[in-house]
C-alpha cells in the first residue's frame, strides 16, 4: 500500500480491494447480475406490441427497472460470498473503524455495481435501438448519482439481511423504498435527455439526486457501526 | 441476559399498564363513535363533492396517527442507539404496529375517497405515495423482526431502520412533488377548499383528537402487552 | 341555480364502515392478546 495515502484511506482501499478479490474469485455475483439483466431485457423487448408502443416511450422505465433488480442481485450475492466465508467476523476483529469498513465495502459494492451498469447499458443500447448520441454523459452521470444512493442503503441493509432468516428476501423488502426516490429521479432524467431536454433543465431532479447522495452515505457511515457492534 | 437499564418489572405492573391502555382506548374508541355521529349528522355537507366528502374527517386523522406512529418510531430509534434501553425499543415495536394499523386506515379511505373525487382508485400525489410508502416500511420493520432472533440485535436493527426510515419521508416527498409539478394530473373535482367552514373545522379537529388518544391507548396496551410478555422470560417475538 | 351535489354515499357508507372494522378488529386483538398472556 502507497504510504503516500493516510492510513484511513488505505484502510479503506484495502477492505474494498480485499472484497472485491472475493467476489471476482468466485464469480457467482457477477455472473448472475449480468444474466439477469440481460434476461429482463429480453423479456421486456418480446412484453410489449411494437406497433403499439415505440421503444422511446418506454426506454427510461426498462432501462431503470432492470438496473434496480440486477443492483439488488448483485448486492445480495456480493454480501452472501461473505457470510459463507465467515469473513465479516474475521475483520471485526481487526483494529479497523467500522466506518472504514462500511466506506471500503460501498467502494466494493459500487464498483461491482458499476461493472453490471456499464455492460447493461451497451446492451439496453443494442437490444431497444436507443440513441444515446448527446445524452450519454447525461445519462452516466444521472446513473452514478443514483447508484452510489441505493448502493449506500443497500450495502448497510445487507449487513444486517445476511444475518436474519429469509435473507434473500429481507433486502428486497427493506431496500425498495429506498431506491425509490433515486429510480425515479434517475427515471426521469433519462426520459427527458433522451427526449434531447439540456442538462441543465434538470437541475432540481439532480439536485435532489445529489441530497440524497450526500444524506444517506453520511447516515449509514454514522450508522454502520451499530450494525456490526454488539 | 443484555439489556442493561430495565427495572425488572413484575407481572402485576405490566398488566396495570394494560388495563390502563385498553381503558383510553375504550373511551378514545367512544370518541371516535362520536365522531362518527357528528360527521355524519352535524356537519354541512361539502356542496360540489357530495357525501364522498365526509371521508376527510377520517382519513385526516389516520394519516396524521400514522405519521405520529412513525416519526416515534424514527426518533425512539434514535433514541435507543443512543441509551440502549430496551424499553425505547419495546415502544417502538408497540408504535410500528399501531401504526401499521393507522396505515391501513389510510390506505383503505384513500383511494374510497378518490374514486368519487378525483375519477380514480389511485393516483400518485404525493398524499397517497406517502401511505405507500409509510405502510412498506412499517411492514418492512415488522418482517425485519420476526427474523432475527436475538433480542439485542433486533433492537439494533429495528432502530437501524426506523431511523433510515424516518429520513425517507421527505426525499418520497420532494420526489414526488417534483414529479407532479411536471405532470399535473386531471381533477374530476377540485379537493377540499382553502378555508374549511368553522363544522367542517371543528369536526376535523375532534376526529383528531379521538384518534390522537386512540394511538396512545393502543400503544399504551401494547406495550404493556409486550411488558407482560417478557416477564414471562420468553422472546417475544412480534 | 347551484349544482346539484353528486350522489356519492355508498362511497361514504365503505369508508366509514371499512374503518370502524379495521379499529375494531384491532382493538379487539390487544384485548385477546392482553387475555391470552
Amino acid at each position: 500500500m502507497s504510504r503516500l495515502l493516510p492510513r484511513p484511506l488505505r484502510l479503506v482501499l484495502a477492505v474494498a480491494a480485499k472484497d472485491l478479490r472475493l467476489e471476482l474469485r468466485s464469480r457467482t455475483a457477477l455472473v448472475s447480475a449480468l444474466v439477469f439483466a440481460a434476461l429482463v431485457l429480453v423479456v421486456f423487448n418480446f412484453a410489449r406490441d411494437p406497433t403499439a408502443v415505440s421503444a422511446t416511450d418506454l426506454a427510461p422505465s426498462v432501462l431503470w427497472v432492470t438496473l434496480a433488480f440486477a443492483s439488488m442481485v448483485a448486492l445480495n450475492r456480493a454480501f452472501h460470498a461473505e457470510r459463507e466465508n465467515a469473513a465479516l467476523d474475521g475483520l471485526l476483529l481487526a483494529p479497523v473503524p467500522r466506518e472504514g469498513l462500511y466506506l471500503g465495502k460501498l467502494l466494493a459494492n459500487l464498483a461491482f455495481v458499476g461493472v453490471v451498469e456499464a455492460v447493461t447499458l451497451p446492451l439496453f443500447v443494442l437490444f431497444f435501438n436507443v440513441d444515446l448520441g448527446p445524452a450519454l454523459a447525461g445519462v452516466v452521470a444521472v446513473a452514478v448519482l443514483a447508484t452510489v444512493g441505493f448502493v449506500a442503503v443497500g450495502t448497510l441493509f445487507s449487513a444486517m439481511a445476511v444475518r436474519t432468516r429469509f435473507a434473500e428476501l429481507m433486502l428486497p423488502v427493506l431496500l425498495l423504498p429506498f431506491m425509490v426516490p433515486p429510480l425515479i429521479g434517475a427515471a426521469q432524467v433519462t426520459a427527458r435527455l433522451l427526449a434531447g431536454r439540456p442538462l441543465s433543465e434538470l437541475a432540481g431532479w439532480l439536485r435532489l439526486l445529489a441530497l440524497y447522495d450526500v444524506v444517506f452515505v453520511t447516515l449509514s457511515t454514522l450508522i454502520f457501526p451499530a450494525v456490526v457492534d454488539e | 441476559m443484555t439489556g442493561t437499564g430495565s427495572a425488572v418489572i413484575t407481572p402485576e405492573a405490566a398488566r396495570a399498564v394494560i388495563r390502563r391502555g385498553l381503558a383510553i382506548s375504550a373511551v378514545a374508541l367512544l370518541g371516535v363513535a362520536a365522531v362518527y355521529v357528528l360527521a355524519l349528522g352535524f356537519t354541512p355537507t361539502e356542496a360540489r363533492q357530495g357525501l364522498a366528502q365526509k371521508i376527510f374527517y377520517l382519513h385526516v386523522p389516520a394519516a396524521w396517527g400514522a405519521m405520529l406512529a412513525f416519526s416515534l418510531v424514527g426518533i425512539v430509534s434514535a433514541l435507543y442507539l443512543w441509551l440502549h434501553d430496551p424499553r425505547l425499543d419495546l415502544f417502538a415495536e408497540s408504535s410500528a404496529e399501531v401504526g401499521l394499523a393507522f396505515s391501513a386506515v389510510m390506505l383503505t379511505t384513500g383511494p374510497i375517497w378518490a374514486k368519487p373525487i378525483w375519477g380514480t382508485w389511485w393516483t400518485w400525489d404525493a398524499r397517497l405515495t406517502l401511505t405507500l410508502f409509510l405502510f412498506f416500511l412499517f411492514v418492512g420493520y415488522r418482517a425485519l423482526r420476526a427474523a432475527v432472533g436475538d433480542r439485542a440485535e433486533r433492537a439494533r436493527y429495528s432502530a437501524v431502520v426506523g431511523i433510515m426510515g424516518l429520513l425517507l419521508v421527505p426525499f418520497v416527498h420532494v420526489s414526488v412533488y417534483l414529479f407532479r409539478t411536471l405532470h399535473p394530473q386531471p381533477v374530476v373535482l377540485k379537493p377540499s377548499a382553502p378555508s374549511l367552514p368553522w363544522e367542517m373545522l371543528r369536526t376535523l379537529l375532534v376526529s383528531t383528537a379521538a384518534f390522537t388518544l386512540l394511538y396512545v391507548g393502543f400503544v399504551t396496551t401494547r406495550y404493556g402487552i409486550g411488558l407482560l410478555a417478557e416477564t414471562k422470560g420468553g422472546d417475544d417475538a412480534a | 341555480m347551484p349544482p346539484e351535489p353528486p350522489r356519492n354515499a355508498p362511497y361514504m357508507i365503505a369508508a366509514y364502515l371499512v374503518t370502524a372494522i379495521i379499529l375494531l378488529a384491532y382493538a379487539w386483538s390487544l384485548w385477546r392478546r392482553s387475555r391470552a398472556e
